[in-house]
């Protein structure tokens, strides 16, 4: 009887220790950036890539080749040609949305355009091609980008650790009449 | 009889340890089906070997003849295992899908494994090696160019 006793009260204690855990925190939702390259001809066919954010997060400051090291992209100083970005970039974000560039030349029309923390990059060629380039990207991952502009580099893992914040978005969409090609970061890690 | 018995308890535990560390890896599977007109140019080739084995292979190869392969990889050894890690946390998913109208190719992450299937109308063939299996050959690698590089006899002699 005793023996019993003793169990029963080990496993009460145990019940009321498991009981006042707190549960485990949910892991964060892994991102995927998506590639897909479709509708071409039967000769060049359908390309998909679906690489997690972390993977690439992981992997980029180990790459040290050419001007890619430790995650950064080192430009020429003349690149910049002495525009501030930073400062640029800081001001597009602090302003209201609206239309920041708009050029009307030979059947091509471009646009950039502030719209909800993302920068909208929208090209349509009349031409014969009639190629329509869309490029969304959220602020926050420009100015990551260019946070370190001063120093001639670009922070590409700065860059992709903000996309990873920024949620679902489409980067940049192509079309033309052949062929689309679309960029895209979601939590799905095959093309929806 | 009690000895016999023992010795025969003394085996069994032993193979069946051994069977466990070699399968411990997991396999690498290996299967071509080539599609021939014939029943002759058909050839199928399966094989399924436990992982366990590859790194062992590679460290059986002298360091001299790795030297090249050991050369090309060392630069990329912090990326490639980078790579493996991030891959090894990641759910199963297809990393690379290519098809057009003759050829079909995908890289996909399936359990511990990395799965490479081309069909085409010359051959079928599917491959699955696991990430373990790729970490520990890389490091085979690595370890074949550390002591077949002159530097780092140069450095073991200063080391001494």
């Amino acid at each position: 009887m005793k023996i019993r006793t003793i169990w029963g009260i080990t496993a009460l204690i145990g019940a009321l220790f498991l009981a006042a855990r707190p549960a485990p925190a949910a892991p964060p939702e892994d991102r995927f950036i998506h590639v897909q390259v479709s509708g071409g001809n039967s000769k060049d066919g359908d390309v998909n890539v679906n690489l997690p954010l972390s993977v690439a997060e992981k992997v980029l400051p180990t790459i040290d080749r050419g001007p890619l090291h430790n995650g950064r992209v080192t430009v020429d100083s003349n690149q910049f040609q002495g525009i501030d970005i930073p400062t640029i970039v800081e001001a597009i974000r602090t302003s209201p949305d609206s239309q920041l560039v708009s050029v009307k030349q030979k059947g091509e029309n471009i646009a950039v355009t502030k719209s909800k923390g993302n920068i909208i990059v929208h090209v349509t060629d009349s031409s014969s091609k009639g190629q329509t380039v869309d490029v969304t990207v959220p602020i926050s991952v420009v100015n990551a980008l260019f946070s370190d502009a001063q120093k001639n580099e670009l922070d590409v893992a700065a860059a992709l650790k903000a996309l990873d914040d920024a949620g679902d978005t489409f980067l940049v969409t192509v079309q033309n009449a052949k062929q689309q090609v679309r960029v895209w970061v979601d939590t799905h890690n095959q093309p929806q | 009889m009690i000895l016999l018995g023992k010795i025969a308890l003394g085996l069994t535990a032993v193979t069946f340890t051994g069977a466990g560390l070699l399968c411990s890896e997991g396999f690498v599977n290996v299967n071509v089906n080539e599609h021939g007109r014939t029943d002759k140019q058909r050839e199928h080739i399966h094989v399924i070997a436990p992982a366990l084995l590859v790194p062992i292979a590679v460290r059986l190869v002298p360091d001299d003849k790795l030297a090249n392969a050991a050369d090309k990889i060392q630069p990329w050894l912090p990326t490639i295992r980078a790579a493996i890690e991030g891959l090894g946390d990641s759910p199963d998913m297809t990393i690379v899908e290519v098809s057009n109208a003759r050829e079909y190719v995908q890289v996909a992450k399936d359990g511990g494994s990395i799965v490479v299937d081309v069909a085409n109308p010359r051959e079928t063939v599917h491959a699955s090696v696991p990430l373990r299996a790729i970490d520990s050959t890389v490091s085979a690698l690595a370890a074949a160019e550390t002591n077949s590089s002159p530097g780092a006899s140069a450095q073991a002699q200063l080391d001494n």
